[in-house]
């Protein structure tokens, strides 16, 4: 084994520079306690631009919908706000995101809501002139009851469609079928037909825009062909005299966490060879992230996120277009224009890619039992406040020593276990031996960088009745960063207060 | 040689000498073993029938399926024999990574089957992944599938240790070589060879070759995935060394160029691993008298794999430049050649001039038959492409307007047929988008 087996995180700016403002990182955690989570509005604003510059490569006019589903934090949603209201809105999935996401000044056109829905949801989003994504012809139903029970102006809607493998037209012509992990969202799409029959007799409530999707596969070659079929649904529509024209790819264009590949590749091969026996153990007794050994051979598929994804995020994007239509042959771009569509993808995860952190300090370093050499490092947060592990995501904190540099001290590098706060044996942070170029000491804080994708406070729970993390916006001010609360930023003042 | 059945014609491959001047090995003998020309194509079609040749007759009454996880070999040879019997073949697979082959495998009649990507929003709780769900399919009672089983299969080792490793031994006159070099997909041929060798001679030393981890040769596993296979022992193996696709196509060239072997990547690769690995040791044997002998396998041909070759070495399926080529063009010399007209100038062009000008509209035929402009032509950018490489499509004589999504790829060859003498082509600024925006007409068939 290659000691240490180190998962260095991919660090950007201006992750970059705040990280290595130490003296400022610890100044938040002792005024505001561990854990704390650190958010970078600007980036947000930065990958949504990235993702609009893939659009602009195409040629190709739509919208970038943000999946307020990954981070609940108003910093985030605010700057949004205040970005390009041609290219930039917000997805929101429940009655609370869409509260949040007007409350912060987006307007409902720039609104798309998703997800399962109740009257309230509907009605709200309704009332103020969101579009709606439609799981269901059930939910379509309803909310043309809604409309014209409360006599609300038409609704823009979209259809969202799942299931395309089973759908007529997909196959048979290739003779190759492309499974489908299933879902519960959205309605299949051979039913198309029942469907827009419905959305033409409740035409008095709702106006068709486009057709969506979202498939929870990292599988370029799914994607392709839904987003291929939407184009053929809409046609489809046209054929109808219906004149919707946008294709909605929904999410999933994912996040690289791990820089180096070699790092990701010695660590998993490690990981198998742990899971053999023939290498040594990686992980807290043995768990074997979902693979185990029968017999001298590893079974199981690891169920672990591919933290070293080459391409990622916009690149990902990029690919999808680029990559040739099933049975049109052409790229999936070339499709969308020459059909005349446009193009709305809702990113969560890749649209906080490098905008925030999770801080929590060392309480206490020791060593497990009289003959193991396992280190014990207790932090000051729980397994619900950084769930890296219950997403998959493994890669490695950055230790923030609380005094002199980490380098300096002539010490070496060590695996340690990371556990929490709670009184619950399962509170590990890592159930991963992670490694740290030296032992932390009690004070020290470690970050675990880009956590603002699902892995911030997701999970996180007043359990035990410890802190939950505060939250706060960093802005750079000059050379150095100013911060306020979360509730407290706003696009256009600094923190303070005065105009930027 | 008369047969009665093609399957009588599988195994007794020649063993070939690879000439010294190529590899330039001093003391040891390269052979390449040729499995390639076995009659379905490669190293798999003994596996293949040896592990189906049982089961079949019972699979033809019931009137099953013969399904395996494969991405190539093994599918095309059971897909073969599953057709001589009458029986449905399916690949069920993550892998079908070279196009050719699913084309081929499809004019086999095969059904394929790919497995769906890595979830992207993960529960790690979940342990039901589509691998294991199709076993569960696969062993439900009343089940109408005959699973080959490749990856735990021991027929499959089996074929190689009655028919690869002996014809080896019989080929060096009665002596085991003393390297055998061979490529990692199921272990089978390894593993099956190796046995022989070894129980004919303790001395003989067995190098695995494995992709590198991070790289992909189709067919071969990575050192990873090795741990996945059932049949793969790690005892069977001296050395287990990894190549890059890179070598593989460097191995494969020198086979192709130098020594008339027409052999895929895994035959380059391990063509390339084995003088990698024998250099050194050559070097020691200075002072040996006696000469050494090595074997290594070739697994199948090229000719499946050219798109492989095209993604990874373009270079080497290089067409000359055309004379006349759009994409040769700098923006500034489209700029400077292409005559652009807006909505609604094109829209009166249209309406008045006379001899009235040929709308050509490039994009693909399904979105010009969904909506395009009245009286145009549809002919696809590619087509273009290759009409305009040949010469001027149209007389000088026919105005001619060209059309694309958002004008630039229109641009682009208004500014070539402009070069090539032509005297009244326009380009439709901001292309149908623009003509949509606009609100002119567009109609649909
Ligand atoms: C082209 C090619 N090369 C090499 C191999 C490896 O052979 P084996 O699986 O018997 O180890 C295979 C089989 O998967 C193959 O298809």
């Amino acid at each position: 084994m290659r000691v240490p087996l180190y998962l260095q995180p991919r660090l950007e700016a201006p992750l970059t520079s705040l990280l290595a403002n130490r003296p400022f990182l610890h100044s938040l955690v002792d005024a505001l306690g561990s854990p704390l989570n650190v958010l970078v509005p600007e980036r947000i604003a930065e990958n949504a631009e990235r993702f609009l510059a893939v659009y602009r490569k195409h040629h190709l006019s739509g919208r970038v919908y943000f999946a307020h589903k990954a981070n609940r934090s108003s910093a985030l949603v605010r700057r949004l706000a205040a970005a390009d209201p041609v290219g930039v809105g917000v997805d929101v999935a429940s009655l609370g995101e869409l509260r949040h996401a007007l409350g912060c000044g987006v307007t409902p056109d720039r609104i798309m809501a998703t997800g399962p829905k109740d009257a309230e949801f509907l009605w709200l989003a309704a009332r103020v002139g969101a579009t709606v994504n439609l799981d269901s012809r059930g939910e379509l139903e309803q909310l043309a009851e809604l409309v014209r029970k409360h006599a609300l102006p038409r609704v823009d809607v979209l259809l969202r469609f799942a299931e395309f493998e089973s759908a007529a037209g997909s196959q048979g012509v290739s003779g190759v079928r492309v499974l489908s992990r299933r879902s519960r969202f959205g309605t299949p799409a051979d039913e198309v037909s029942e469907l827009l029959s419905a959305v033409e007799r409740h035409g008095d409530a709702v106006v068709l825009t486009g057709v969506a999707y979202h498939l929870d596969t990292t599988g370029l070659p799914e994607k392709a062909r839904a987003l291929e079929r939407c184009v053929m649904l809409l046609d489809e529509c046209r054929a109808r005299g219906l004149a919707p024209r946008a294709v909605d790819i929904g999410g999933g264009f994912g996040v690289g966490y791990v820089a180096d590949a070699d790092q990701w590749e010695h660590w998993t091969t490690a990981l198998s060879e742990a899971v053999l026996g023939t290498g040594p153990a990686l992980t807290w007794r043995g768990h074997g992230y979902g693979l185990r050994n029968e017999g001298g051979t590893v079974r199981g598929s690891a169920a672990l996120y591919p933290a070293h994804r080459p391409t990622a995020g916009p690149g990902y994007l990029d690919e999808l277009l680029s990559l040739p239509a099933p049975s049109l042959a052409r790229p999936s771009a070339t499709l969308l224009l020459e059909h005349l569509y446009d193009l709305y993808a809702e990113p969560g995860r890749a649209l906080v890619d490098q905008c925030g952190l999770s801080l929590a300090r060392v309480l206490d370093v020791r060593r497990t039992g009289h003959d193991s050499g396992d280190y014990l490092v207790r932090l000051g947060m729980n397994a619900g406040d950084v769930s890296l592990e219950e997403h998959g995501v493994v890669v490695d904190p950055v230790l923030l020593p609380r005094t002199g540099v980490a380098e300096e001290s002539g010490e070496d590098p060590v695996g340690v276990y990371l556990v929490g706060n709670l009184c619950l044996e399962a509170d590990l942070i890592t159930r991963r031996k992670v490694f740290l170029p030296r032992l932390p000491r009690t004070g020290d804080v470690l970050a675990f960088a880009n956590t603002a994708g699902y892995a911030m406070d997701f999970h996180a729970h007043h359990a035990q009745r410890q802190p939950v993390a505060r939250t706060v916006a960093v802005v750079r001010d000059g050379a150095s960063w100013g911060w306020c609360l979360d509730e407290d930023y706003w696009p256009i003042t600094r923190p303070g207060g005065a105009l930027s | 040689m008369r047969y009665d059945s093609i399957t009588e014609a599988i195994g007794n491959t020649p063993l070939v000498r690879i000439d010294p001047a190529v590899h330039g090995l001093r003391h040891i003998d390269l052979y390449a073993k040729l499995e390639m020309l076995n009659p379905f194509g490669s190293v798999k079609d003994r596996p293949a029938w040896n592990m189906a040749r049982p089961l079949l007759e019972g699979a033809a009454e019931q009137g099953d399926t013969v399904v395996e996880l494969s991405s190539g070999n093994t599918a095309k040879a059971l897909a073969l024999l599953a057709g001589m019997h009458g029986l449905r073949f399916k690949s069920v697979t993550n892998r079908m990574r070279v196009p050719e082959i699913k084309e081929l495998l499809l004019l086999l009649g095969a059904e394929i089957e790919e497995l769906p990507g890595q979830s992207e929003c993960l529960d790690p709780t979940d342990t039901d992944d589509p691998l294991t769900r199709f076993h569960q399919v696969l062993s439900e009672p009343g089940s109408t599938y005959l699973h080959t089983d490749q990856y735990f299969n021991p027929r499959n080792t089996d074929a190689h240790a009655a028919g690869t490793g002996p014809e080896i031994i019989k080929d060096l006159d009665g002596r085991a070589p003393d390297w055998f070099i061979a490529c990692v997909g199921t272990a089978g041929s390894s593993t099956g060879v190796a046995r022989v060798l070894r129980e004919h001679d303790p001395e003989t030393r067995v190098l695995g070759l494995v992709a590198h981890k991070s790289d992909f040769i189709p067919g071969i596993r990575t050192i990873d995935e090795v741990h996945q296979v059932g049949l793969f022992d790690p005892a069977t193996y001296d050395t287990i060394e990894s190549v890059t696709s890179d070598e593989a196509i460097d191995g494969m060239l020198t086979l192709i160029r130098r020594c008339g072997l027409l052999t895929g990547p895994t035959g380059g690769a391990a063509y390339h691993g084995a003088v990698r690995h024998l250099r050194p040791l050559d070097g020691e044997l200075a002072e040996a008298a006696q000469r050494r002998t090595a074997v290594f396998i070739v697994c199948d041909r090229t000719e499946s794999y050219l798109s492989y070759v095209r993604r990874r070495r373009p270079e080497l399926l290089g067409r000359s430049r055309p004379k006349h080529s759009a994409a040769a063009l700098t923006d500034a010399e489209i700029r400077a050649g292409a005559t652009v007209i807006g909505i609604e100038d094109a829209r009166r062009w249209i309406g008045d001039a006379e001899p009235r000008p040929l709308v050509v509209d490039l994009r693909g035929p399904h979105a010009y038959a969904a909506l395009h402009i009245e009286g145009s032509v549809n002919i696809v950018d590619e087509l273009f492409d290759e009409l305009v490489r040949g010469g001027l499509p149209f007389s000088k004589a026919q105005p001619v307007l060209l059309a694309c999504p958002v004008g630039e790829k229109s641009a682009r060859y208004a500014a070539v047929l402009s070069r090539m003498g032509h005297p009244d082509v326009r380009s439709l600024a901001g292309g149908i988008v623009a003509w949509r925006d606009a609100g002119a007409p567009l109609v649909r068939e």
